[in-house]
């Protein structure tokens, strides 16, 4: 009897804890994606680009953005950024558009830019690139960070380390 | 070179976590008085992880440090930065203390700044520990682990 009455506490208690795990685990996925979807932040900045000048990242609004934080002293990132040149080169006319925001001082992204004759836009994002982009979902801060955003401002993908090309198409060739 | 692959594509926001370390468990510092006025700061670098040898910086306080002698690292051709060497596993570099007291407290802080083999770097950090030399003649002290980083502001 006191074992019965025992077992049933414990099935109470079991369920009671998987519900509350439930809802808990709900709740993070549930932050996890608006903070994901929500691209206003990112499209409200304005940070300076290589020549000094103020560049509100809201001026590409209604094209397909992709983001991309990085930095020179990150050789994965050097590595993947011809492959964005190539993307933006071939799909600008159609809406889409790269934006690196470097984690990195003027002088060294010019001489990068200058030298792999980048095609899109570098701004200086500094350290605090780095806070902004852990807001999108990038835990530890590392490069390089992609974010992809629609047409309407909405964060649909982001992505810690170098993107597969292939699968970057395939994104944008859905939203353009 | 492998993606992490965190993706989170259109809200199927259940995609796997990187399998990442944090920066400063990647590179966890430590630091203990070998005499009065030597410390020994050692890196130990988890498996996959390397540190640029030429982001190392070390300062002492209160006191200068005189300047350490970094071991050579494995040589690699950077294409933009030219030669740069790395270290893997652990780093251990002598800091000749000047003007240090015997027996006090010194704050040992560390740069660094180290990426991963999955294709991502880490932001430089500076790893802080604070530590008693030995006295004159003394025992050298045990290694002091740097403090875990404070929890960022978004996380």
């Amino acid at each position: 009897m006191s074992s019965n009455r025992w077992m049933g506490a414990g099935l109470i208690a079991a369920g009671v804890l998987a519900l509350v795990a439930g809802l808990l685990w709900r709740q993070l996925e549930a932050d996890k994606r608006s903070a994901l979807l929500d691209g206003t932040t990112l499209l409200a900045l304005a940070l300076p680009d290589v020549q000094g000048k103020d560049q509100p990242i809201g001026q590409w609004k209604g094209k397909v953005l992709v983001v991309n934080f990085w930095a020179t002293w990150c050789e994965p990132c050097r590595e993947e950024m011809p492959r964005f040149m190539s993307l933006q080169e071939e799909l600008g006319a159609n809406g889409l558009q790269f934006v690196g925001i470097a984690v990195d001082q003027p002088d060294k992204v010019l001489r990068f830019a200058n030298e792999i004759h980048l095609n899109y836009p570098a701004l200086i994002g500094g350290y605090g690139a780095i806070e902004l982009s852990k807001t999108l979902g990038n835990q530890f801060g590392a490069l390089p960070f992609t974010v992809v955003v629609d047409r309407a401002g909405g964060v649909v993908l982001t992505q810690l380390g170098p993107i597969n090309e292939a699968k970057l198409r395939s994104i944008i060739g859905q939203l353009i | 070179m492998m993606a992490v692959g965190v993706v989170l594509a259109h809200g199927s926001a259940a995609a796997a976590e990187p399998k990442l370390l944090p920066n400063e468990r990647a590179f966890a510092f430590s630091a203990r008085g070998v005499d009065e006025r030597t410390v020994e700061a050692r890196f130990v670098i988890a498996d996959g992880y390397y540190l640029y040898r030429d982001r190392i910086k070390f300062t002492v306080e209160p006191g200068t440090l005189g300047t350490p002698s970094l071991p050579p690292g494995k040589v690699k051709e950077d294409q933009f930065f030219g030669k740069v060497e790395t270290y893997r596993n652990q780093v251990v570099v002598k800091l000749p203390l000047e003007a240090a007291a015997p027996g006090s407290a010194v704050t040992v802080s560390a740069d660094s700044q180290g990426c991963a083999d999955l294709g991502v770097c880490y932001p430089p950090q500076i790893q802080k520990v604070t530590l008693t030399l030995p006295a004159v003649g003394g025992r050298p002290g045990m290694a002091v682990e740097a403090a875990p980083a404070k929890k960022p502001l978004f996380n």
